[in-house]
């Protein structure tokens, strides 16, 4: 029998249709990618699976697991299927787990919340839960707080919650999605072997089409709460036969057009940075001890051309963010310097004006970014202040105004509404503008595409591309997405622990990574290519 | 998560007219309160200091509209100055509130270090102070009355906006917008100016109107101990206290002025509640 069948499945909440008619199935042992965009509906369903949909919500049609229908069930009988036949995995390893309870805790309570097992019983459940997702005893002790360990062990703990009883189906929503790549590819192979092991169904809901190419036996994908296509995941990725289908699959290897940069190696670089070193103070040990230090940027070197595009990837914890600080003199440095078109960005306090008008930055929340009290107008002009009474007033300003919104695909009128009126895509483009309007020399692209739904950041990267063509523009392009940095850059840095360990063409380090890290990033970042190749998919395509 | 952009009507939020109606009723109720506190400047209908003891303690009738105390005071008139002092008290006791407090937050939060510290530790001293016996120490060094009130009031707000707005600015300072704003080369005054006050602003209102109600009960409690406005100066809290004694004899006398403060506090915090939602460009419609 079918493990989970979901048919004609239709929700809403207060009168707005969320999902209409899905239909899904997922078989014991097997592995069931939902993948679609962001407001597409994927955790809506799996919401609907559990019974946790928000207040307001009408569900109607069939949800059977083992062949016992679930829509209709009062909330107390679903809160005895949660936990015992259905576990749950989230995205959020840092906020999914109460930080104030020991792991050993958390996972024994889950078990005797839905089981009547004494209290050593239910430690012996949960020494198993966490044996079983790889956190030896031994070395991760039940007593352990969630603070103390890393986001990937964090994750393996809220495996092992999902897991304790031996659910039948696991849903994971985005399980990988807040981890670095080398941590996500354990993660994923933990899940794989547990599938296995215990036979269960998992329905692995994300929207990165590479990690389900690798693993899934068949795939869904969801659009505007429809499904639009569902089959197996070979087939699917063959025939392409849904359009929207064809879209997400050209977007995830979306490669924009840019010409190669001239770069005259005699000129006054862009971007010079020479032995720049960064230290934290830590908190004293002892009162009279010496202070301790953590350096996160440590004696890092290296020049960005004019017109030259570089990325700067690593994982978590590897000193990117505090190097583009550094460079942007939001942070001080403790040696070396930094020289942006020759201008010192300074050792001491902050940079030069003359320095600060030459760089910008874009961030990553495309929702964080901006203040929702300004209009657009106010928001992307503040670079404005660098300029003192050079900036430009009146008509001028006006004409910057549109030039700026123009260069970034927006209308001249925009500038008048307030940001919550834009989209994801379209305020990464009002935060574009932002850094153009001052005309700077280099851009620091913070993991500026990275919130972005896969057809939006195709868009961007489109429109990144054709800037730094036109304007001759530079970019610090950082990112943990290598996909990503392949596509856009010249030259890539890789850096680890505070230090950059290899530096090179981008194509040239890509196809022949020297450093062995270099290798074992580029080794465990789900490639959509490579996943088709292993199953034989991409021969097909191209004979 | 939609990703579209919201619209004007469809991005409003479910019961978004509520605002409406809170907003209409406060700000009604307060409106009609600062009325009938201004036109008690120039007119009440008898002197509210006038002692006539042939007519005291009369019920609510043609020639007194809500009757008379035990010294045959006209409640009415009593009611309309006691309104004017009440407010004022709490008005200015809440501005000076705001006007020290908040700077003080935002430079807490702004320069952080040292600072942040000695700011925020005098605040916890005053804190630490139970307000009553403060308002009593001011009161024995000044003497009793209204200013003084205002003033052992108003210092106890300082630290409620100091800390709330240090807190809530704290947070906002980890904004990426107020990073770009960094990038862009503003300071530290600028950028709380620019970027930190104006997210503050719909916890700041709200905060503002409870403290004005808190003001307003506590010129009430400052009173009724003798410590606030001294007779023949009418307050609300005052009527409460005087007609203590009477309460077998003219529940009216303590029910009216009791409704009074009732009412304006209920009305301002309505008026605060549909005030914050209409700060906030996010909740107000567009105007395309």
């Amino acid at each position: 029998m079918t493990l989970l069948s979901i048919s004609g499945l239709n929700l809403s909440i207060s009168g707005t249709p969320i999902l209409k008619d899905i239909a899904l199935d997922v078989e014991a042992g097997e592995i069931v990618g939902l993948i679609g965009e962001s407001g597409s509906g994927k955790s809506m369903t799996a919401l609907s699976i559990m019974h946790l949909m928000p207040t307001g919500s009408v569900k109607t049609g069939s949800i059977t697991l083992d062949g016992v229908e679930l829509v209709g069930k009062h909330d107390r009988q679903m809160c005895l299927i949660r936990g015992i036949d259905i576990g749950m995995i989230f995205q959020e390893p840092m906020t999914a787990l109460n930080p104030l309870m020991t792991i050993g805790d958390q996972v024994a309570e889950t078990v005797r919340m839905h089981k009547k097992v004494g209290h050593e019983e239910a430690f012996r459940i949960a020494r198993d839960a966490l044996e079983r997702v790889e956190l030896p005893i031994d070395r991760f002790p039940l007593s352990l707080y969630p603070h103390e360990l890393s986001g990937g062990q964090r994750q393996r703990v809220g495996i092992a919650m999902a897991i304790a009883l031996r659910p039948r189906l696991l849903i994971a929503d985005e399980p990988t999605t807040a981890l670095d790549v080398t941590t996500q590819a354990q993660i994923l192979d933990l899940l794989r072997r547990l599938v296995e092991e215990d036979q269960m169904g998992l329905l692995l809901i994300t929207h990165d089409l590479a990690v389900v190419a690798g693993l899934a036996h068949r795939i869904a994908i969801m659009r505007r709460g429809e499904m639009v296509e569902h089959g197996e995941t070979g087939d699917v990725f063959r025939h392409l036969r849904h359009p929207y289908t064809r879209a997400l699959f050209e977007a995830s290897r979306h490669q924009p057009v840019r010409l190669a940069p001239e770069i005259e190696p005699d000129a006054v670089p862009v971007l010079d940075v020479r032995g720049v070193v960064r230290d934290y103070a830590k908190s004293r040990k002892s009162l009279f001890g010496p202070r301790q230090y953590f350096r996160a940027v440590n004696e890092v070197s290296f020049v960005i051309h004019k017109g030259e595009n570089v990325g700067l990837v690593g994982e978590s914890g590897c000193g990117k963010s505090t190097l583009s600080r550094a460079i942007l003199a939001l942070e001080a440095i403790q040696s070396g310097h930094i020289h942006i078109e020759g201008e010192p960005v300074g050792t001491g306090k902050g940079a030069s004006l003359a320095a600060r008008r030459k760089m910008q930055i874009v961030f990553q929340d495309p929702y964080g970014s901006f203040n929702p009290r300004h209009r657009v107008e106010r928001l992307i002009t503040e670079p404005f202040h660098l300029l003192g009474s050079d900036a430009p007033a009146g008509r001028d300003r006006d004409r910057r105004i549109a030039e700026a919104l123009d260069n970034v695909g927006l209308l001249a009128s925009d500038a008048n509404k307030y940001i919550h009126e834009f989209s994801g895509g379209q305020r990464q483009r009002i935060a574009i503008a932002r850094a153009l309007i001052i005309h700077p020399a280099l851009i620091v692209l913070d993991e500026a595409v990275s919130a972005l739904d896969v057809s939006i950041r195709a868009q961007i990267l489109d429109l990144l591309a054709d800037l730094s063509d036109r304007l001759q523009l530079s970019y610090l392009f950082i990112s943990h997405d290598l996909t990503v940095v392949r596509s856009i850059t010249d030259r890539v840095l890789v850096m680890k622990a505070g230090k950059i360990v290899e530096e090179g063409e981008t194509e040239a380090l890509f196809q022949n990574p020297q450093h062995p890290y270099t290798q074992q990033l580029i080794a465990a970042a789900p490639h959509l290519e490579r996943a088709l190749a292993a199953r034989d998919i991409m021969g097909d395509r191209n004979a | 998560m939609s990703d579209r952009p919201l619209d004007s009507a469809a991005g409003r939020p479910a019961g978004g007219r509520r605002w409406h109606a809170s907003m209409a009723v406060g700000g009604l109720i307060t409106l009609v309160m600062v009325a009938v506190a201004l036109v008690s400047l120039v007119w009440t209908p008898y002197d509210p200091a006038a002692i006539s003891i042939p007519e005291r303690l009369q019920v609510p009738n043609a020639l007194h509209w809500l009757g008379t105390d035990y010294f045959g005071r006209d409640e009415l008139s009593m009611l309309m100055e006691g309104a004017r002092n009440s407010m004022a008290v709490a008005l200015v006791a809440v501005g000076v509130g705001i006007g020290l407090g908040v700077p003080l937050g935002l430079l807490a939060a702004g320069r952080r270090g040292w600072l942040d510290e000695v700011v925020m530790r005098v605040n916890d001293l005053v804190f630490a102070f139970p307000a009553l016996l403060l308002a009593i120490m001011i009161t024995a060094l000044l003497g009793p009355g209204a200013v003084n009130a205002i003033l052992a009031i108003g210092i106890f707000n300082i630290p409620v906006f100091a800390r709330l707005t240090r807190g809530s600015a704290l947070s906002l300072w980890t904004r990426d917008y107020v990073l770009a704003a960094r990038v862009a080369g503003k300071g530290h005054w600028l950028i709380s100016i620019e970027h930190i006050l104006p997210n503050l602003m719909s916890t700041l209102v709200v905060q503002a109107t409870i403290q004005f109600s808190l003001g307003i009960l506590a010129e009430a409690a400052l009173a009724y101990v003798g410590l606030g406005a001294q007779p023949p100066i009418p307050s609300w809290g005052k009527m409460l206290a005087d007609s203590q004694t009477l309460i077998g004899l003219a529940p009216q006398l303590a029910i009216i002025p009791g409704l009074a403060i009732v009412l304006t506090v209920l009305g301002l915090n309505l008026m605060g509640d549909g005030l914050r939602d209409l700060l906030d460009p996010r909740l107000r419609r567009s105007r395309s």
